[in-house]
């Protein structure tokens, strides 16, 4: 990983020493492999996700890298023949651990997908749902902040605030996406993993989304999928390119666009493959 | 460009308007018009066979809508409550004197050895009790003296005893020590130098009443009409009138007492072959022998309807009454009912049952030999002929656990088990298309697997799985087969009381009708089937409206 100071991108302080870096970890992963049944999806994964920061993967299709961040909140554990083996920490405590309750994992680690995915029921329903199945709410009064603070944080909340009976399905396509978000958010989580998030919105929802991720980054450890280069130069502090299952390059977002050392790298943000 | 593709594009300029090109366009939109056609033509052919169905069962129903009534001035003296009744008063003195034997309660034998010291005409005391006041049915206890057996009265008065041979007396030391007791209690005295039972009998007014026969009453009432009719000429003239007059007559007095000892006008029932005369589907001029009605019948017949006292009414008996061998007594209402109970039994069973299942099979067994096995057995279950659960239900149901046989509660559960397999496999595919991204998102929200069901899956696959139950149900509601087996076809009389209580369900009651020889069943049977059309219509409509409630909710 490289440490120089030159390229860090100006909100954030100065990258740290090795050594710090790794006590600011949110997540690591150590040698992490994923089968599909008898194929291989993922060959040995080490990175750190480090605190406030976002993480941006990268990569031709098929890379991995989804597979690879639904690692980070065992969501593959509910596709059928799917096996981890190695180590995902969060704050130092192993995830896959037999003693982990999955339940309250994926509390602290949200996720927004690649389609926005709002339940069929109210945008009030859809934020409160979490703050009510994990019991964040003391009553009525408390889940309307939360699902106002939530909206709030997510930039939906003037357009949707006087509709809130209304039922999310009936938003447009970024603002069910930032609903997702909101959903996510409402819960509290510590890191929130997202899937191609902008893949079905226009540029202006688009671009909504990447500043409230700029946004959230000050609460939140994010990690994104996703297939635009310039998204990923947006957004991320640290940018990791997934290859065929190979993590070929992780490092500081400015320096891998601009000094990959691997020539896949360089093949794959030039437009050359991919 | 290469020249190939140049020829290739050269070739292919007005290609797309040449003549052929058009011919082939008008061939194509020939082709949909034709497939359109086709299409209206097998909803037409549909749409008329259900017509032709449905006018030509109800038109046949339509009489069954009717019912003629005969009115009669019907004089109610207290005769019936005592004609025939000897008998039925013995029953209330058993009832007191064995109330003394406690100990031979449920022991028959016993009961018939104490009761063997009075003769069996005993209560004809009682007859005439009633026949001076009718007043004591159901009043106050009335103390009767009653006569004893003449070896019972021996060894009261000593003439006999215990240590006489048996061949010499025919009385068992049962029967002596029985009035033993008897005179200790004082209930057999010593009258006028010869013993007698004195006991106080209480005279229930509805069981006497309720096992009277009335119908002499509508008979005599009809009789006075025609004073020229006498002898066995009145067999004919009674045919006229239904044998539910006297049941309807009894029911009259149940409700009002006061009744008896006045006179009444009351509409009886035509008999169905009168009926059928009233309703104009009786050729006249058919000769008399190949008639069920004879010539003077008619002549009586045609007198009453002169006389205006002939009444056609809407048959509100046919939805009120259960089954009867009469067809103007007979109702659907014992079927509806039975059919209601069953389906109860069956829905409460299957849908919990056939849904849990489901969710269990879709969403949370993992996918290995025995699953597959499983749903293979399941898909099978759905295609095994019905009796065969009907023959399950006997073994299982009825032989091995001991429940009733024609009870509803049975029924149901054999067509539980026929209609589990529609409900899970309906459920199953509610459930798979249920779109995975709503899974996912409740998942990455930290729901538990049961709450991303019953949160998420559940509501949304909640319609299709109503579909498949309400099939399910309604071939349940058409089914008779696997009722065979458990003693549900059969000929009840009564509306059954509950789960338990004998009864049949609407399939069964249109198959006994329609092999019924009476003329009066053949409109009945076209009737019952309009009624099943609309129980299944009504349950439909019902599931329909909760299945808009339930889509409104989400």
């Amino acid at each position: 990983m490289s440490m120089t100071s030159e390229i860090a991108s100006e909100p954030s302080v100065s990258p740290p020493p090795q050594a710090e870096s790794e006590a600011r970890a949110k997540m690591t992963s150590r040698g992490v492999e994923v089968h599909y049944g008898a194929k291989r999806a993922l060959h040995g994964i080490d990175v750190d996700i480090l605190q406030h920061e976002v993480l941006a993967l990268i990569g031709p299709s098929g890379c991995g890298k989804s597979t690879f961040l639904r690692c980070l909140n065992r969501m593959n554990d509910t596709i059928e023949g799917c096996k981890v083996t190695g180590e995902m920490t969060l704050d130092g405590g192993n995830i896959y651990d037999k003693a982990l309750d999955v339940v309250q994992l994926r509390a602290r680690v949200g996720m927004v997908f690649q389609k926005p995915n709002p339940f069929p029921k109210s945008i009030y329903d859809n934020i409160a749902y979490g703050p009510r199945i994990h019991g964040l709410a003391g009553g009525k009064e408390e889940l309307d902040g939360i699902v106002q603070s939530s909206l709030e944080r997510a930039g939906l909340w003037e357009e949707v605030k006087d509709r809130l009976s209304e039922p999310g399905t009936g938003l447009s396509g970024g603002q069910q996406q930032r609903l997702c978000i909101a959903r996510a958010v409402a819960v509290s989580p510590e890191v929130i993993l997202m899937d191609e998030p902008c893949s079905a919105l226009d540029p202006i929802a688009t671009a909504h989304i990447e500043e409230l991720i700029d946004e959230l980054r000050v609460n939140y450890t994010i990690v994104i999928v996703t297939h635009n280069m310039q998204q990923a130069a947006r957004v991320s502090q640290k940018t990791a390119f997934f290859h065929l299952g190979d993590l070929v390059e992780h490092k500081e977002t400015q320096e891998i666009f601009t000094n990959p050392q691997d020539e896949r790298t360089q093949g794959y943000i030039t437009g050359r493959y991919g | 460009m290469t020249d190939l593709t140049h020829d290739a594009m050269a070739v292919k300029i007005g290609h797309h308007t040449s003549e052929d090109a058009q011919r082939r366009l008008r061939r194509r939109y020939a082709a949909e018009r034709r497939f359109k056609y086709y299409g209206i033509g097998a909803i037409c052919l549909g749409l008329g066979m259900l017509a032709i169905l449905l006018i030509s069962i109800g038109s046949r129903a339509i009489p069954a809508l009717t019912q003629n009534y005969l009115t009669l001035q019907i004089e109610i003296p207290p005769e019936p409550l005592v004609a025939s009744a000897d008998h039925n008063y013995m029953q209330f003195v058993e009832r007191e004197i064995l109330s003394l034997f406690p100990e031979a309660v449920g022991d028959f034998q016993a009961q018939r050895q104490i009761m063997s010291i009075m003769p069996f005409d005993a209560a004809g005391v009682i007859s005439e009790r009633v026949l001076e006041d009718v007043s004591v049915l159901g009043g106050e206890r009335i103390d009767v003296t009653l006569q004893l057996t003449d070896e019972a009265q021996a060894y009261v008065n000593g003439e006999i005893s215990r240590s006489t041979p048996e061949a010499d007396r025919r009385l068992t030391d049962d029967q002596m020590s029985a009035i033993d007791r008897l005179r200790d209690d004082d209930v057999i005295v010593v009258q006028d130098g010869r013993p007698v039972l004195d006991i106080a009998v209480n005279l229930p007014f509805y069981e006497v009443v309720n096992q009277s026969n009335f119908q002499s009453l509508a008979n005599d009432a009809l009789y006075r009409l025609f004073p020229e009719v006498e002898g066995r000429a009145r067999r004919d003239l009674r045919a006229i009138i239904s044998p539910g007059a006297g049941f309807e007559l009894r029911q009259m007095i149940l409700a009002d007492p006061g009744l008896i000892g006045s006179s009444v006008s009351l509409e009886v029932p035509l008999s169905d072959e009168f009926d059928q005369l009233a309703k104009n589907f009786v050729d006249r001029d058919l000769p008399e022998d190949q008639r069920r009605v004879n010539d003077a019948q008619i002549a009586y017949f045609d007198g009453l309807e002169e006389a205006g006292l002939v009444t056609s009414r809407f048959n509100t008996q046919f939805f009120t009454a259960a089954d009867s061998r009469q067809p103007e007594l007979a109702g659907i209402w014992g079927a509806l009912v039975g059919s209601f109970y069953t389906l109860v039994v069956t829905l409460l069973l299957s849908f919990p049952i056939g849904v849990s299942a489901a969710i269990y099979l879709e969403e949370f067994a993992p996918k290995n030999r025995l699953t597959d096995l499983i749903e293979v057995n399941i898909n099978n279950l759905a295609a095994v002929p019905s009796i065969v659960f009907g023959l399950l239900g006997l073994a299982v149901f009825i032989q091995f656990f001991g429940l009733p046989r024609s009870a509803p509660l049975v029924g149901g559960m054999v067509l539980a088990l026929m209609t589990l397999p529609t409900i899970i496999i309906a459920s199953r595919a509610a459930l798979k298309a249920v779109p995975p991204s709503i899974r996912e998102a409740a998942l990455g929200m930290g729901a538990s697997r049961l709450q991303t069901v019953t949160h998420h899956v559940l509501p949304l696959a909640m319609p299709g799985i109503l579909t498949g139950t309400i099939i399910g149900m309604a071939q349940a509601l058409g089914e008779t087969a696997p009722l065979l087996m458990v003693g549900m076809v059969a000929f009840i009389t009564s509306t059954p009381e509950g789960l338990t209580s004998p009864a049949t369900v609407l399939p069964v009651q249109i198959y006994i009708w329609s092999d019924a020889p009476e003329r009066g069943f053949v409109a009945k049977t076209s009737l019952a089937i309009m009624t099943l059309l609309v129980f299944l219509i009504c349950m439909n409509a019902l599931a329909v409206w909760l299945r808009k409630r339930f889509e409104r909710r989400w």
